[in-house]
């Protein structure tokens, strides 16, 4: 029913000039390029029914997969959702647009911490999105209550079942760094072969690395998993069953910045969305649903009591320090890289 | 006047119509892509994915084992993971021929109406996601799940078998979902096979093993060639197995590349080690074809 007005409004501009053409073509339009099930549906239904724009969403699993696709040429997504890390590196590779939507009304209530950007620190181009811990997930009938790694790498011998680590270069050798007190963005080669040693040194003992668990953690099939806070979700459906820690070692966290592409055909509206998210609702939604942390403190306060003063999802200020969050390494990386091919190897 | 076309003309001109589009098609989407790997594949690796324009000689030296001059000490890790792709993908084609040539055999002697039958059950997997078929398999094989439960309630075992997240998972994962590749080229050489060859061998006092070893084998040999040929070259480079049933730790080539390109932003590595598995393939290829032009010429030998 929206076509034949913008249609009318189409052609009229057409006349008057090309230029505006594609701004009033574009009024429509938000193609948001995220993170499979990172955004709560009802965020995007609420922005489509209040801005009569049509959002599409397209979802990667990595960052380096969206990076890959966006330097191989693909056009046509407005916003991205890239960790912190991968802030930095395509704002290095230019593929970033300055939004400064730290001038838009409700900027005032992102903490000031979750700017954590270094190539932007007034947060102008890109909007601190949301955050997480990455910790222990794990079934209660299997195992007692777990507090540490250390309690993690046990249960194999000590009860007999199974546990999983992540597929993932940087997490699962940051649990080798943060065991043997290093810092999970160590380029020391000396340090990193520690990490290795310590990943290999329980690697019969790890079932798996695969993010594609959590179904077996419920069904008891695995005891416990590293996994992602988002686990929560099942622990608070079963919290009888279902339990999820920050290991008292430390562990690491993730935030993701809501980013503009240099390419998006409908920056303003790519914009709108940003301001939109502003509104303290919004975030307090996606959380609701996420079971994640975000930056807005005004959204916090919305939140209900089991979400607002949950461990897990908003730690007390002494767990916050023990966590890390990966900086890029730049062509230091290979180093990763070589040690998770050894793990996988040996 | 249109000048008349001669007989040869015509017939050059049909061979262009006809081969211009597979050429078209193949030149487009497989030599192009080729050249763009073959030239990655020696430059130097862009910081954040993609390449600098600079030639850069370490990617090849690096997967025999070399150091590439910055980070990395001698070591043969890349070679390993060769050693076991090589190792899993015979395993898989041979696993599946053992399947499926008893199978093929069988259906290939059935009347009309239940080879089609057959044929199409054969194809039947085809119409599901390859990711949902093995996602079944990890709740097959998993503790809890189907063959466990069953063992365990007949009472055979008192713990559940380990059996997702295996070596073992990989190559039954991916025997199960190259099955259909080895048995329609084995069908289709058993079909052909002229039944009353094997009745003359047992007229002539053959026994059944000495029959099927002397007449029906060698005559379905290209068939048993080709259906390896086809599991070999995908079972080499497959990631998607490895990852989802073997739970990443059996590292195979194809999960390198991945990798390579995704999380180590090193494509030019990639690239090579692509090129790599080309190679072993190719290599593969020509023994196949020297093996069946020879046969070839020895049964025309025989003939006359």
């Amino acid at each position: 029913m929206r076509l034949i007005p913008t249609f009318v409004i189409t052609t009229s501009t057409f006349v008057l000039s090309c230029a505006m053409m594609t701004a009033v073509q574009a009024a429509g339009e938000l193609n948001v390029y995220n993170w499979g099930d990172y955004i709560n549906p009802e965020v995007l239904t609420r922005f489509e029914q209040e801005h009569d724009v049509k959002v599409t969403l397209d979802t990667y699993g990595t960052n380096e997969e969206m990076l890959a696709k966006i330097q191989a040429g693909a056009t046509g997504y407005d916003i991205v959702f890239p960790s912190v890390h991968m802030h930095d590196i395509m704002h290095k590779l230019d593929l970033l647009w300055e939004s400064n939507i730290n001038k838009s009304s409700g900027f005032e209530n992102i903490e000031p911490d979750f700017i954590r950007a270094n190539t932007d620190p007034e947060s102008s181009w890109c909007l601190p999105y949301a955050w997480g811990t990455v910790g222990i997930v794990y079934n209660k009938t299997k195992v007692p209550e777990i507090t540490s790694w250390e309690d993690f790498f046990a249960i194999p011998d000590k009860y007999g079942e199974k546990i999983t680590m992540l597929d993932d270069l940087r997490e699962t050798i940051g649990v080798g760094l943060i065991m043997n007190g290093h810092s999970v963005n160590s380029r020391d080669p000396e340090e990193l072969k520690a990490a290795q040693q310590f990943i290999l040194d329980r690697k019969d003992k790890i079932s798996a690395f695969t993010y594609d668990v959590i179904p077996l953690v419920q069904s008891g099939d695995v005891a416990a998993s590293h996994w992602y806070v988002g686990a929560m979700y099942t622990v608070l459906q079963n919290p009888d069953e279902m339990g999820y820690v920050i290991p008292k070692e430390g562990a690491t966290m993730y935030q993701e910045d809501i980013c503009v592409l240099k390419t998006a055909p409908n920056k303003e509206n790519a914009k709108l969305f940003m301001e939109f998210y502003l509104q303290p609702e919004m975030p307090a939604l996606n959380v609701e649903q996420q079971m994640n942390g975000t930056p807005n403190k005004a959204a916090r306060a919305l939140l209900p009591d089991n979400l607002r003063n949950n461990p897990g999802m908003n730690p007390p200020p002494d767990v916050m320090a023990k966590l890390q969050i990966f900086e890029d390494l730049g062509a230091d990386l290979k180093k990763y890289d070589r040690v998770w091919t050894k793990i996988r190897t040996q | 006047m249109i000048p008349r076309l001669t007989t040869l003309d015509r017939k050059r001109w049909r061979l262009v119509g006809l081969l211009s589009p597979i050429t078209l098609f193949l030149g487009v989407f497989f030599l192009a892509p080729l050249s763009i790997m073959l030239v990655y594949a020696f430059l130097e690796p862009g910081l954040y994915g993609g390449v600098e324009w600079n030639y850069y000689h370490h990617n090849f030296g690096r997967i025999l084992g070399w150091a590439d001059g910055e980070f990395e000490e001698f070591d043969l890790v890349y070679l390993q993971i060769f050693a076991r792709s090589f190792r899993l993908a015979l395993t898989t084609v041979l696993g599946a021929l053992l399947i499926c040539f008893p199978a093929a055999f069988w259906v290939s002697r059935l009347d009309d109406r239940w080879k089609t039958l057959c044929l199409f059950l054969i194809t039947l997997p085809f119409f599901a996601s390859l990711v949902v078929r093995l996602f079944a398999w990890v709740i097959i094989l998993k503790p809890s799940g189907f063959i466990n439960q069953t063992l365990i309630s007949m009472g055979l075992i008192e713990r559940p078998f380990d059996m997702l997240y295996t070596e073992g998972a990989v190559i039954l994962g991916m025997i199960y979902i190259f099955i259909p590749f080895m048995f329609l080229p084995l069908y289709a050489s058993l079909e052909k096979l002229d039944r009353s060859l094997i009745e003359a061998s047992s007229d002539l006092g053959a026994s059944r093993l000495k029959t099927f070893l002397r007449v029906t084998l060698p005559l379905s040999l290209p068939g048993i060639i080709g259906g390896s040929i086809i599991v070999f070259i995908p079972s080499l480079g497959n990631f998607i197995v490895p990852d989802l049933l073997g739970g990443a730790k059996v590292l195979m080539i194809g999960n390198l590349v991945e990798q390579q390109f995704l999380q180590a932003r090193n494509w030019p590595f990639g690239s090579a080690l692509a090129m790599m598995i080309m190679v072993a393939v190719l290599i593969f290829l020509l023994i196949y074809v020297s093996v069946v032009t020879r046969s070839e010429t020895m049964s025309e030998g025989r003939e006359f």
